[in-house]
C-alpha cells in the first residue's frame, strides 16, 4: 500500500529470462526467493510429506510437546502440528495466490478495456473504482463477508472484491500511456492488426508494474486471510490454516507455547518472503533502482 | 492584501472541492453497501429467522418480520427509506435483537475511539522517531537495526503480534492479573500492539523520504553554512519529508480502523468491533451496513482533515500555485 505513488509510472518490460538472475542478484530478493521457493514447495508437497492426517484427533496424544514422532507437537485434540501446519500452508498460501492472481486478471482485463475503450466506457469504469476505492479495503472485505456469511471461499471472494480496483487503475494509466505510445502509434500506422498492437505493445508494459503488485500484495492476502480465519469467518472446522490454528490455541499459550510459536513463524515468513520478493521486483522494474 | 485574501479563498475553494468528493464517497459507500444485498443468497426473511435462531417459523411470526422490516416494498424504495433514515441517525433495527443499530453501536463507539486515538497516537509518535533515529545514522549500525526491525514488524499481522505479546506479557512477566481486570492496561497494551504494528511501514516510509530531503539543496546549504547533523534533520529534513508522509497516514488510516475489531477480539475489548464480528457470524444485515458506512465516513473525515492540513502547510497545493 505504501509503494503505490511510485508504480504510476509506467515501467519497461524486461525480460522473463532475466528475471531469475536479477533477484538472485538483487540483496533481499535472494532471500525472499529463496524464502518463498521453500514455502512453495512445501505447500505444494504438503500431503506427502505429513507424517499423520491433519484432521482426525488422537485424544491419547494430546498436547504432546515437540519430540520424537511429533517434532512440532500436537494439539489440544492431538492431532498432529506439523501435519496440520502443511495442510493448512495449501489454504494460507494457495488461497492467497488465488487471489492474488484473481486480482491480477480482473485489474489487466478492467484496466486495458477502460485504456482501450470509448471515452463514456472509460468514465464509467473509472468512476466505478473510485467508488471501491474510497471504502478501505478491510472493511469492504467486511461487508462482503457479512452478506455472504462466513467460509473460505467467502472470504477469497471478498478479498478480491477488496483489492481489484487499485490493480485496475495501475493498469488502465499503463495501458493508456501504452496505447498512445510512439511505437503503438507506429505499428498501427504500417498496417499491424490491433490485437497484435495489443499483445506486443500494450499487455507487456502493463503487465511488469502488476507483477510487482501482485507480488507486494500477496504478503497483505496471506495476512488477511489468516486473520479472517482466525476470528472465524474463513477457513471452517476442521480443517487447518495458520490462524484458524492460533485461534484453536489462544486459550492453551500458557501451557502449549508451540502451538502458539509455529502457526505464528509460519504467517511471519510467508508474509516477509512476500514483500522482500515485491521490493526486489520493484526496484528490478524501475530503471534507477537498476544500478 | 489582496494576496491574503485570494489566499484564503484559494484554500476553501480547494477545501470544499475536497468535501464534495468526500460526500461522493459516502453516497457511493452507501449505495454500494445496498447493491451487494441482492448478492447475499437467500430470502432476508430467512436471514432475519436464522440470526435470531427460529427454527420452525409460523406463517404469522414471518408476515410480521416482513411488515416490521418493510420486506416487501420494492428495492429500491427500501434504500431511499433507509437512507432518509440514516441522515436522521436512524440505522434501523438490527435483524438479531430488534434493537435499533444505532444503541447498539454508539454504546460501544467510546471504548474504540479510544483504542484507534491512542494506537494513531503511539504509531506516529513511534514512527517519528524510529525513522529520525534511522536518518541521523544513515547507514551505520542504528539504520541497520531499525530497518531489520521493521521488516520484522512489517511482516507480523497485528493479530499474530498480540498473541506474541499477550504470551510474553503472561507468561514471561507475569501480568495475566493485571490484564483481567484493568481496562486501563489492557487499552494501553491493545493500543501499542495495533500502534507498534502499523508504525513499520510508516518508519519505512518517513525515513525513505527523510534520506532524500537530506540530500537535496538546502540540506547541503545549510551543512555549507556550518549547521550540525540534527539541526540539518530536524530543520531541513523533516518538515518536507513530513507532507507526503502524513497523506500516506491519512490513506492507511483504513487499515487501522479495519484492524481494530480483530485486535478487540484478542484483548477482549468492549468496542464496536465485537459487536461487529457477532453481527457477521449471524449475517445481520443492517449492522453491518450501519459499520461499513460509519468506518467509511470516519476514513473519509479522516483524509479530509490531513488535506485540510497539507494545504494549510503546503502553499503548492493550493489550486492557484497549481496554474
Amino acid at each position: 500500500m505504501l509503494a503505490r505513488p511510485r508504480l504510476a509510472a509506467a515501467m519497461p518490460a524486461r525480460p522473463a529470462s532475466g528475471l531469475v538472475a536479477g533477484l538472485s542478484r538483487h540483496p533481499s530478493g535472494r532471500w525472499g526467493l529463496i524464502l518463498a521457493l521453500t514455502l512453495g514447495a512445501v505447500a505444494v508437497a504438503g500431503p506427502w510429506l505429513a507424517p499423520h492426517p491433519p484432521n482426525i484427533p488422537d485424544y491419547g496424544a494430546a498436547l504432546r510437546p515437540p519430540g520424537p514422532g511429533h517434532w512440532l507437537g500436537t494439539d489440544a485434540t492431538g492431532r498432529n502440528q506439523l501435519s496440520r501446519l502443511l495442510d493448512g500452508a495449501r489454504r494460507s498460501l494457495g488461497g492467497a495466490a488465488l487471489v492474488a492472481v484473481a486480482i491480477t486478471l480482473i485489474g489487466l482485463v478492467v484496466g486495458t478495456l477502460a485504456a482501450l475503450g470509448a471515452r463514456w466506457v472509460d468514465a464509467v469504469v473509472m468512476r466505478a473504482v473510485d467508488v471501491v476505492m474510497a471504502l478501505p479495503g478491510l472493511i469492504l472485505a467486511f461487508a462482503v463477508i457479512g452478506l455472504l456469511g462466513p467460509g473460505y471461499t467467502n472470504l477469497l471472494i471478498a478479498l478480491i472484491a477488496a483489492d481489484w480496483a487499485y490493480t485496475a487503475r495501475i493498469a488502465r494509466a499503463c495501458a493508456f500511456e501504452a496505447v498512445r505510445s510512439p511505437a503503438a502509434i507506429v505499428a498501427r500506422q504500417i498496417g499491424v492488426p490491433e490485437w497484435r498492437v495489443i499483445l506486443h505493445h500494450v499487455l507487456p508494459p502493463v503487465f511488469w508494474p502488476l507483477l510487482v503488485l501482485g507480488t507486494l500484495g500477496l504478503g497483505g492476502q496471506i495476512a488477511a486471510i489468516s486473520a479472517f480465519s482466525f476470528l472465524g469467518l474463513g477457513v471452517q472446522v476442521p480443517h487447518a490454516e495458520w490462524g484458524a490454528m492460533l485461534a484453536d490455541s489462544r486459550h492453551l499459550f500458557t501451557v502449549a507455547p508451540w502451538l502458539l510459536l509455529a502457526p505464528a513463524a509460519c504467517i511471519l515468513l510467508s508474509v516477509l518472503a512476500s514483500n522482500l520478493l515485491g521490493e526486489a521486483l520493484r526496484d528490478l522494474a524501475t530503471p534507477e533502482g537498476r544500478s | 492584501m489582496t494576496g491574503a485574501v485570494s489566499r484564503g479563498r484559494g484554500i476553501i475553494r480547494a477545501l470544499v472541492l475536497r468535501l464534495w468528493q468526500a460526500v461522493l464517497a459516502a453516497a457511493g459507500a452507501s449505495l454500494l453497501v445496498w447493491l451487494m444485498l441482492p448478492l447475499a443468497p437467500g430470502d432476508p426473511v430467512d436471514m432475519i429467522l436464522s440470526a435470531r435462531r427460529i427454527e420452525e417459523p409460523t406463517a404469522e411470526q414471518i408476515a410480521a418480520l416482513r411488515d416490521r422490516f418493510g420486506l416487501d416494498l420494492p428495492f429500491w424504495q427500501r434504500y431511499l427509506l433507509w437512507l432518509g433514515g440514516v441522515v436522521q441517525g436512524d440505522f434501523g433495527l438490527s435483524w438479531r435483537t430488534g434493537e435499533p443499530v444505532w444503541d447498539g453501536l454508539v454504546r460501544r463507539l467510546p471504548a474504540s475511539l479510544q483504542l484507534v486515538g491512542l494506537s494513531f497516537a503511539i504509531s506516529v509518535g513511534w514512527s517519528l522517531a524510529l525513522a529520525l533515529v534511522a536518518a541521523r545514522w544513515t547507514g551505520r549500525w542504528p539504520d541497520r537495526v531499525v530497518l531489520a526491525y521493521t521488516r520484522i514488524l512489517a511482516a507480523t499481522p497485528s493479530f499474530v503480534l498480540a498473541l506474541l505479546v499477550l504470551q510474553f506479557a503472561v507468561v514471561g512477566l507475569g501480568l495475566g492479573r493485571v490484564l483481567s481486570g484493568g481496562a486501563g492496561a489492557t487499552l494501553v497494551l491493545a493500543a501499542a500492539v495495533l500502534g507498534i504494528d502499523r508504525a513499520a511501514g510508516w518508519t519505512q516510509l518517513l525515513r525513505a523520504g527523510l534520506i532524500e530531503h537530506l540530500a537535496r539543496g538546502p540540506a547541503d546549504v545549510a551543512r555549507a553554512r556550518g549547521a550540525g547533523p540534527g539541526r540539518v534533520l530536524t530543520v531541513y529534513a523533516l518538515p518536507p519529508a513530513l507532507l507526503p508522509w502524513l497523506t500516506a497516514l491519512g490513506i492507511s488510516l483504513g487499515g487501522l480502523i479495519g484492524g481494530a475489531p480483530v485486535l478487540e477480539a484478542i484483548f477482549t475489548w468492549p468496542g464496536v468491533g465485537q459487536h461487529v464480528l457477532t453481527a457477521l457470524s449471524v449475517r445481520d444485515v443492517p449492522v453491518i451496513q450501519a459499520f461499513v458506512l460509519i468506518a467509511v465516513l470516519a476514513y473519509v473525515a479522516a483524509s479530509l482533515l490531513v488535506d485540510a492540513l497539507a494545504l494549510l502547510i503546503d502553499p503548492r497545493l493550493r489550486p492557484e500555485a497549481r496554474r
